[in-house]
Parts: structure tokens; C-alpha cells; sequence
């Protein structure tokens, strides 16, 4: 059966090629002999599903956490379906592109509902007991065969709880990808407060590309509303290193040359201090405390004066 | 290439269309600095609106034309540097430190026409 493209992109993404599953075995010394035992027990395995799912499910649903995932009769009745089959295919002996692809499937929706970790490895420990116990019923004056069959049984197992735990961190890791996107791609705004006087609220964090982009709008902006007073807020922003203190710098010369003064307003406490015992030298910026005076502070230079009209004296 | 220098009023206006060579910008600095003593003009408007690089030559001379002129009582200003431009420029650590800079063509004549008006200190 050909995989999905789905589950084709997923193994690439994970890059689990052909190569590296066969890697990932042979580090188990997961060979043809195990296989061929693996597939020695096939029969009595199949003989064993129903019972040893039984047990299975009844374990899980003994604890509250676990018993949560199956509160419908339903789901559950699936969920033991597909079980068996994946009990089953630990004896299958095919152990390639296809049974990989599956793992991977099944740990993306072991993450999605939210199954922790913990409580996969101990149902593979419940299944590893429950049917030791059956291989040594069913063989019980061979035990060295019993042992060999758990051997076996063990690193395919072994093989799964790594593919498992590798999708897990993969997803995780992904979530963590896309949130840092949507992060930097939190758009930096632009805005015109008068005529020829912009603001530029900062949130978040600076990093090198994100400071690239804030520059090109802002100079973009001077040029488009033909700006002569940037007053940049930078309250929201977390934190502030040299490396951040140089890109506002080479922000400000930047909008300098195109004959706009750039305020730097909100800066916090800790943040000057941080600068000042970083030593980075900030003489050149013009700063004011907060957005408000900053805004006051552009406005003077733009020749604007407020007033309030309620408190000024009536006209004559 | 010759780049056209107009005189307004006592201001003159270098508008420079294309890419310039070394050479160009030496003649341009050249004749700035001469027609600043023949019409006394008490100010100098270069407008680099069409260069899309300003290298460090271009830079360095930019400078020169701002100090001379200065010596010769008129006050420089560069308009038009553009965003792509004002943005390499900075990271190039190119500096025009004490040259005045402004938008555009207009808002450089009128920063001028202010200053001379105003008898500021660089009047």
C-alpha cells in the first residue's frame, strides 16, 4: 500500500527516510531473527488479542487520567479496534516505510488529544507483562524461547517508543516554530498621529530580522506621509541588549537621513540601566520618558500647540 | 556626464538624474564650490532622489561639497535619499555627520529659506 502524501511529507519533515529506519534498527539490533521469531508468535498473539486487550483497556480505564480519554463507549470501541491492529502489527514482521508512517500517525494524535508520554510508555509496559505472562502459559517448558520472543519483542518495542517520542518532540518543536513566526510576523504598525508626525509602537521582541523589517517600514512610511517627526515607543518591548540598542541606533540614522528626527520614548527603568551598565553609548538618541511626552515633545518641533478649549479664557 | 545646477534665488539646486562615476561627482563638486563664490549663494540643495546606491566615494564627497561650502558661507543640505538607500547606508556605517538631510526637493528649499531667513548661526 503507498503511503499518503500526507505521510510522506511528514516523514520527510521528521526525516525519517529509508535509511534512517534501517539506522534506527540496526542500532536495535533488530534483525531477520527477530523478525522471524517476531513473526513465530504472530499466531498466538492473534490468538491472545482480544483477551489481552481486554486487560488493556480495563487497566487504562482503572485510572481517572487515562479513563479520560475514552469516556465514549464509541470511541472506545474504535479505539480497541485500531489497538489490536497495532498490537498486531508488532508481529507482523514488516517493519518499513509503511509501519513507520503509522507510528508517526499514531503519535500526532497522541499529541493532539493531549496523551502524555508517560502514560504511553506505561500501557507498552502493561502490554509487555500481559503477554509474557500468556508466551510463558503458552510455552511453558521453553523458556528460553519465551525470553528470545521478549527480546524481540522488546526492540521492535523500543523502535516505536522512539518514533513515538521523536513525533511527540517534533510536534512540540512545530508549535514553538509557528508561534516565534506568528511573533515576528506581528505586524509593526505604522501610524500617522498629525500631519508629519508618525508613531511606531514597538511590542515584543527584536531580533535581527524583525529589526530589518521595523526599519524598511518605518523608512518607507517617512517617504510615503512625508514624516518629519518619528516619536518610537518601545515600552512593549521585553528586552533590551546592545545588539537591540544598535539596531534603534542604525534605525534613527537611517531615518535621519531622510531628514526625520526619530523620539525614543519608554524607556524603563531597568532598561536604561541595562544600557547604561552595557555602556552603549546613546548620546545620539533622542529620548523621552513616556508616549505621551514624546508626542508633546514632536509636536513643539512640528510647531503644533495644544489647548485645551474648556480652560482657556472665553473669547472676547 | 554634466548634472545640471540651477540657481534660485541665492540658493542653487544640483539635481542628479543618474548613476554618477568618481568623476562626475568630482566635477560636481567642483563646480558647486565655484558657483557658490560667483552668485553668492547662501545655500546648496543636492538632490539624489534617482540614486539608488550611494557608495562611500559618493558619501565622502557629499561630505567635501557640505564643508567647503561652508567655508564659502553656504549651507548644504541632501535631499531625496531613499529608504533602500538611507537603509544600506546605515549599515555600511556610512555617516553624513554634519550635513543636513531632508525628504525631498521642497522640504530642503524650505528648510533652507527658513534658516537663511531665520539668521541661525549657520545663516
Amino acid at each position: 500500500m503507498a503511503l499518503s502524501t500526507n505521510d510522506q511529507a511528514l516523514l520527510q519533515e521528521m526525516d525519517l527516510s529509508d535509511e534512517e529506519i534501517e539506522l534506527r534498527k540496526a542500532f536495535l539490533e533488530l534483525g531477520p531473527e527477530d523478525i522471524a521469531t517476531l513473526q513465530r508468535m504472530d499466531s498466538l498473539a492473534r490468538q491472545y488479542a482480544d483477551p489481552v486487550i481486554e486487560d488493556f483497556y480495563g487497566h487504562i480505564l482503572s485510572f481517572k487520567e487515562t479513563a479520560d480519554f475514552f469516556r465514549d463507549p464509541a470511541t472506545l470501541r474504535r479505539v480497541k479496534e485500531l489497538q489490536k491492529r497495532y498490537f498486531l502489527d508488532l508481529t507482523s514482521g514488516e517493519f518499513g516505510r509503511e509501519y513507520t508512517a503509522n507510528r508517526v500517525r499514531l503519535g500526532v494524535i497522541h499529541q493532539r488529544i493531549n496523551l502524555a508520554i508517560k502514560w504511553y510508555l506505561g500501557m507498552f509496559s502493561f502490554y509487555l507483562r500481559a503477554v509474557s505472562s500468556r508466551l510463558t502459559e503458552a510455552h511453558p517448558d521453553e523458556p528460553q524461547r519465551v525470553l528470545d520472543t521478549l527480546m524481540s519483542l522488546a526492540k521492535i518495542i523500543f523502535f516505536d517508543i522512539g518514533i513515538q517520542v521523536d513525533t511527540y518532540i517534533y510536534q512540540r518543536e512545530r508549535t514553538i516554530r509557528q508561534q516565534q513566526e506568528a511573533i515576528r510576523e506581528l505586524s509593526t504598525p505604522v501610524l500617522q498621529v498629525r500631519e508629519r508626525l508618525l508613531i511606531l509602537p514597538i511590542i515584543g521582541i527584536i531580533d535581527t530580522f524583525r529589526a530589518r523589517q521595523l526599519t524598511e517600514n518605518l523608512l518607507k512610511a517617512i517617504r510615503d506621509n512625508r514624516a518629519k517627526v518619528v516619536v518610537m515607543d518601545i515600552t512593549g518591548v521585553a528586552a533590551v541588549d546592545s545588539r537591540v540598542a544598535n539596531h534603534l541606533l542604525q534605525t534613527v540614522a537611517a531615518a535621519k537621513l531622510m531628514g526625520a528626527t526619530v523620539i525614543i520614548t519608554g524607556l524603563s527603568a531597568e532598561v536604561a540601566q541595562t544600557l547604561v551598565t552595557l555602556g552603549v553609548d546613546l548620546s545620539t538618541l533622542n529620548t523621552v520618558g513616556d508616549l505621551q511626552g514624546g508626542i508633546e515633545e514632536a509636536e513643539r518641533m512640528l510647531g503644533y500647540k495644544v489647548i485645551n478649549t474648556r480652560e482657556a479664557p472665553p473669547a472676547p | 556626464m554634466a548634472i545640471p545646477i540651477l540657481k534660485q534665488g541665492d540658493m542653487l539646486i544640483a539635481s542628479i538624474q543618474a548613476a554618477l562615476g568618481d568623476r562626475d561627482l568630482i566635477e560636481l563638486r567642483d563646480e558647486l564650490v565655484a558657483k557658490v563664490g560667483r552668485y553668492r549663494s547662501r545655500g546648496v540643495v543636492v538632490d539624489v532622489t534617482a540614486l539608488d546606491v550611494l557608495d562611500s566615494f559618493a558619501v565622502r564627497t557629499l561630505r567635501g561639497i557640505a564643508h567647503v561650502t561652508q567655508l564659502r558661507g553656504a549651507t548644504t543640505v541632501v535631499v531625496g535619499i531613499q529608504p533602500e538607500v538611507a537603509f544600506a547606508m546605515v549599515q555600511l556605517g556610512l555617516q553624513l555627520e554634519g550635513i543636513e538631510t531632508a525628504l525631498d526637493l521642497e522640504e530642503g528649499m524650505e528648510m533652507l529659506s527658513r534658516r537663511l531667513k531665520g539668521d541661525g548661526p549657520h545663516g
